[in-house]
């Protein structure tokens, strides 16, 4: 193999990793929130924030191993 | 397909101060703030009209959350609401820059645009999170200076020691001060990297799909627009209620000591 396909198959198995450990987290959160909802709704406002801000900061993760893999393709 | 580059282009230079195509768009982007403030105050009243109950809503809500956070001081969050709304009015705006009718159509001499939106530009997010940490130890910093810096450098869990078996629990919270030092700079990568890497991605991601084939340049981006316009609202969204949890965290920390 030559490196250009090592630096293809490098940055597309990064995605694919980091992906989908996000992908798992933000379903667990979503559960949880959703649970917490469906129990009390009053607080459904509270918890909507907090939940888009878990989410954000659950999917960073993915995030990095995103802009790591668009480094290995774009920057030469 | 068109060229995707990391690094913001270059524009033109003043001197030997180089001008990138995200500063001319963030200097458009601050005087287009500028002028719907000034539109916004001069038909304010006590009869509100629309955008002034929109812009009175999201104010109320970034004031409700920095006083809960900060426990309850209301004049305390007050004085730190106009610089979170400036990060928030901004970053808001500099996401749905691509909705701006013809900005894409400017293109300089070497074919670069003009025009680029500015948080697809790394020194722009790693600025505001620089901006935000460094904005929090100072202001922790004024508020308790003893307390704030016994936060890393533990020395007081040495004075603390009254027999032989203290000794190393000691050395561990020292330890685990410095570490939390370590932890204000991963903070600031966080930040930047996750605003960044959302907008840059949405903007990839429309290029790579217009530039399949022929026919995929028209309708077919059109629901990654809508993604891109959701991901910038969330993301600008994010990062203001980030910078506020970071400030009012490092503030009360800083009040109560360790």
């Amino acid at each position: 193999m030559d490196a250009e396909s090592v630096k293809v198959m490098a940055a597309a198995l990064c995605m694919a990793f980091g992906a989908a450990a996000a992908a798992i987290g933000e379903s667990w959160i979503a559960t949880k929130a959703m649970d917490g909802m469906a129990r009390n709704p009053e607080v459904s406002d509270k918890l909507f924030t907090n939940m888009i801000v878990a989410m954000a900061i659950t999917e960073s993760n993915s995030i990095y191993a995103l802009v790591i893999s668009l480094i290995i393709l774009f920057v030469s | 397909m068109e060229a995707i580059s990391l690094p913001a282009e270059e524009v033109m230079h003043i001197g030997s101060v180089v001008i990138t195509n995200s500063f001319t768009a963030t200097v458009l982007s601050s005087l287009i703030i500028i002028f719907v403030a000034f539109l916004i105050r001069w038909k304010a009243g006590v009869i509100p009209t629309r955008m002034q109950v929109a812009f009175e809503m999201v104010l109320e809500f970034f004031l409700l959350q920095l006083t809960t956070s900060l426990g309850g001081n209301e004049k305390r969050a007050r004085k730190i609401l106009p610089f979170i709304l400036t990060i928030f009015l901004i970053i808001a705006l500099s996401n749905q820059f691509f909705l701006l009718p013809l900005v894409g159509a400017f293109v300089t001499d070497h074919g670069h645009h003009l025009f680029r939106v500015p948080t697809s530009d790394y020194s722009f997010t790693i600025a505001f999170a620089v901006l935000v940490i460094v904005l929090s130890h100072v202001l922790a910093f004024c508020i308790s200076p003893i307390n704030h810096i016994n936060n890393f450098f533990r020395f007081r869990s040495f004075l603390k020691i009254r027999k032989f078996s203290d000794i190393p629990n000691a050395f561990i919270d020292f330890f685990l001060g410095l570490l939390e030092g370590i932890g204000e700079f991963a903070k600031i990568i966080s930040l930047a990297t996750r605003l960044f890497g959302n907008i840059f991605s949405g903007e990839v991601i429309i290029i790579i799909v217009s530039g399949l084939m022929f026919y995929t340049q028209f309708l077919v981006p059109i629901p990654f627009y809508l993604l891109g316009m959701l991901a910038g609202l969330v993301q600008a969204f994010v990062f203001s209620i980030l910078s506020l949890l970071f400030i009012s965290a490092t503030i009360r920390n800083a009040e109560h000591g360790h």
